[in-house]
């Protein structure tokens, strides 16, 4: 449970006094403005009264003169967000990767996207954009138009690493056991793992640029497409992020009905999750159990929406589409023969020696790691570190439903496999409840198309965690900046840790149990 | 002899899957074929990991900057015949994602395809019938010499589930077009 007493923004008041402009209520708890270079003072600050202060997001954006820079930090019972600005023509920064090692990957896509120069953070070279990206062209500048660049030409001849004695496994672009392209440069010493590099931007699609040139109602359908897993997720993420600007609340049965939607959402890929996890441990009769009790979900899923994958169920003021009383008996049904196939499935984990010889201690992430590495999700419950933004911010229903926050602390594999099939079941609990108590009255409420200058942040917990996004208007129909951090691009730095030192046979279970969502962390 | 392997083709198409860019939508109901409900390996096809043993390469995803010339090179390891499906709005066109910076198009600008699935993201039944268009294109039912033998592998009627509005699965020309020069420098660009 979110610590009450702790009074964060008191305390940067007292350390930084005439140093920081502190504005109550904006971008979270309140946004304190402070200049290039004191950002690393207050996250001092911030740290020292609180050790769960853990970063969320970097959002850089195009202020025309300037690049603002937006670091976004998590604390246990607040939600702060530290405005910096640097000049475009010398856009230097001191890094904060000292401080929180974990926001070394959002450095890295800031400095890609926007070419703001990170002093300090000791990776370099292209993050999300193609090795052939031109230099000195950053994509989502304001004066950069997405259909005009070139790229440059690829080398005629590939180069090969030159030390014959390290051995590189390239796991990727194309491989088995990645369902999405994506490459992990493991080096490995005998069979121990010494490194892995990762690098993504495969699915690297440009959403964030695309957003710009779209409306906000075409935006959501965008935004949706970001994953095709946890597309309910996002879709609310940027829905709620709007209303919050148009100042917008929604009627009790939407709140509701959205609820009913994000669960069925988490349900659905918990369960392929669950899955995948057998498959990768070569036990492929779990995974066809489970994806085939995945089914009747992306049923009710269709039931409820039309759609068995893209719900489309979310849209700015409400939902699309009201539940029908004759659907509740199916959606009960099926959800009772789920629940009785749990303990079948419970016991499969808990027993199977299979399953316990490829995932018991396997990918250790102890709880203060966690925190500095700013993991999030089933992820971080797993290694005892209790956020869920479900229940440190109530969102939509979330507030008025009983159900429990699962954390489990022995940080392992196996912890974070368990905290998914518990979650299993309060999700059936919560849509079980919200069809029983749902609110009678409208679904929706009107919106008007041009949204007022403002910006906002909105989070949610996204199957695989908390889900960021930042929506900034200018009064017109099409947004200035959509910024999107999505849970995995939080999780795969803890990955490069706890792989280090294992065996190369138990890096797939231990990267499956982040459920890694390439499309989501490219974007 | 020929007539032997192109039976033995259409029986058992051994597919490859490749994801140059999407959203994963398409991709796990690729996966939910090969589980329980769909289950299309009864019909012979089955998901092959390497590109080397491979006959149909499916394709889903707008084709990102990096995965262009990783797509190329994978079409290219795979042994003549070879067929390309594209599965999903991106990939027959670039769907919501085209003209984006990052994004070439649809998988026809970097090779080949000879059969299109639309969709965001096609149903199962909508890929099962996409890819037994595309075998009826390889080895087209004699019927006029036999017409009861046509057996072409379908659901059984029970598993078949009704769908309203299924979308249209176009097969496009049958024989195996070399990879032209423009699409090469395509990929390139």
């Amino acid at each position: 449970m979110p610590n009450s007493n702790i009074d964060i923004v008191s305390a940067i008041e007292s350390k930084l006094k005439d140093k920081v402009q502190i504005h109550l209520g904006q971008l979270g708890t309140a946004t304190v403005d402070t200049s290039a270079g004191l950002h690393r003072d207050v996250l001092k600050a911030m740290i020292e009264v609180d050790e769960k202060t853990t970063i969320t997001a970097i959002t850089g954006l195009d202020l025309g003169a300037n690049l603002g820079v937006l670091y976004h930090i998590r604390t246990s019972n607040a939600f702060i967000t530290i405005r910096t600005e640097v000049p475009k023509d010398n856009p230097r920064i001191p890094t904060i990767t000292h401080l929180i090692p974990g926001a070394v990957f959002g450095e890295l896509e800031v400095s890609d996207l926007f070419g703001v120069i990170f002093e300090g953070n000791l990776l370099s070279g292209h993050f999300v954009l193609s090795e052939y990206w031109p230099e000195g062209v950053y994509p989502l500048r304001k004066d950069v138009k997405a259909n005009e660049v070139k790229l440059n030409s690829p080398p005629a001849e590939i180069k090969q690493p030159t030390d014959k004695n390290i051995v590189k496994i390239i796991v990727g672009p194309q491989h088995p056991a990645l369902l999405e392209p994506e490459k992990f440069a493991v080096t490995v010493e005998g069979e121990t793992v010494t490194k892995v590099e990762p690098r993504i931007g495969y699915v690297h699609r440009g959403i964030e640029k695309a957003s710009e040139s779209r409306t906000y109602v075409q935006d959501v359908y965008l935004v949706e497409r970001i994953c095709g897993i946890c597309n309910a997720c996002h879709a609310y993420g940027f829905v709620s992020a709007v209303e919050k600007i148009l100042k917008t609340e929604v009627p009790p049965r939407a709140k509701y009905l959205r609820v009913v939607d994000l669960e069925l959402n988490r349900l659905h890929s918990h369960l392929l999750t669950l899955g995948h996890a057998g498959l990768e441990i070569g036990y492929e009769t779990l995974f066809q159990y489970f994806w085939r009790d995945r089914e009747p979900i992306m049923d009710l899923i269709e039931l409820i929406s039309g759609n068995r994958v893209y719900a489309s169920l979310m849209t700015v003021g409400g939902v699309r589409r009201d539940l029908k009383d004759s659907d509740i008996p199916q959606i009960k049904t099926t959800l009772e023969n789920l629940r009785k196939k749990l303990p079948f499935y419970r016991q499969l984990y808990e027993n199977e020696a299979s399953i316990k010889a490829r995932m018991q201690n396997v990918g250790v992430l102890k709880r203060e790691d966690a925190i500095k590495l700013g993991v999030v999700g089933p992820v971080a419950r797993g290694s005892g570190y209790d956020i869920d933004v479900r229940k440190d911010e109530p969102y939509e229903a979330y507030g008025e439903i009983p159900f429990k926050e699962i954390v489990y602390s022995s940080g392992d594999t196996l912890a974070r496999m368990n905290v998914r099939m518990d979650e299993v079941e309060e999700s059936i609990n919560i849509i079980e409840y919200a069809v029983d108590h749902l609110p009678a009255g409208p679904f929706r409420v009107d919106v008007p198309r041009n949204v007022p200058a403002g910006e906002a942040v909105s989070r949610n917990e996204a199957p695989r965690g908390e889900l960021f996004y930042y929506v900034k208007s200018n009064g017109t129909a099409y947004p200035e900046r959509v910024k999107v951090r999505t849970p995995t691009f939080a999780n795969i730095p803890s990955f490069l840790k706890t792989a280090i030192g294992g065996n190369i046979a138990d890096v797939p279970p231990n990267f499956v149990s982040l459920d890694p969502c390439f499309s989501c962390t490219d974007r | 002899m020929p007539n032997t392997v192109t039976w033995a083709r259409v029986k058992s198409p051994w597919v490859l899957h490749f994801n140059s860019g999407a959203c994963n939508g398409c991709d796990i109901e690729i996966v939910a074929l090969l589980t329980p409900k769909y289950d299309v390996e009864r019909f012979g096809i089955k998901l092959e990991p390497s590109p080397r043993h491979a006959d149909v390469l499916l394709v889903t995803g707008c084709v990102t900057q990096q995965c262009a010339e990783r797509l190329k090179r994978v079409y290219d390891q795979m042994p003549q015949p070879k067929f390309v499906v594209a599965i999903g709005a991106c990939a027959c066109s670039g769907g919501v994602f085209a003209g984006d910076y990052n994004v070439v198009g649809g998988v026809d600008k970097i090779l080949p395809v000879d059969a299109y699935i639309p969709g965001c993201p096609p149903r199962p039944e909508a890929i099962i019938d996409g890819v037994v268009k595309l075998l009826n294109a390889i080895n087209p039912p004699k019927q006029k010499k036999q017409p009861k033998q046509e057996k072409q592998p379908q659901l059984p009627k029970e598993e078949a589930k009704p769908v309203a509005a299924q979308p249209e699965v176009s097969v496009a020309s049958q024989e195996v077009k070399p990879v032209i020069e423009e699409a090469k420098s395509d990929a390139k660009q």
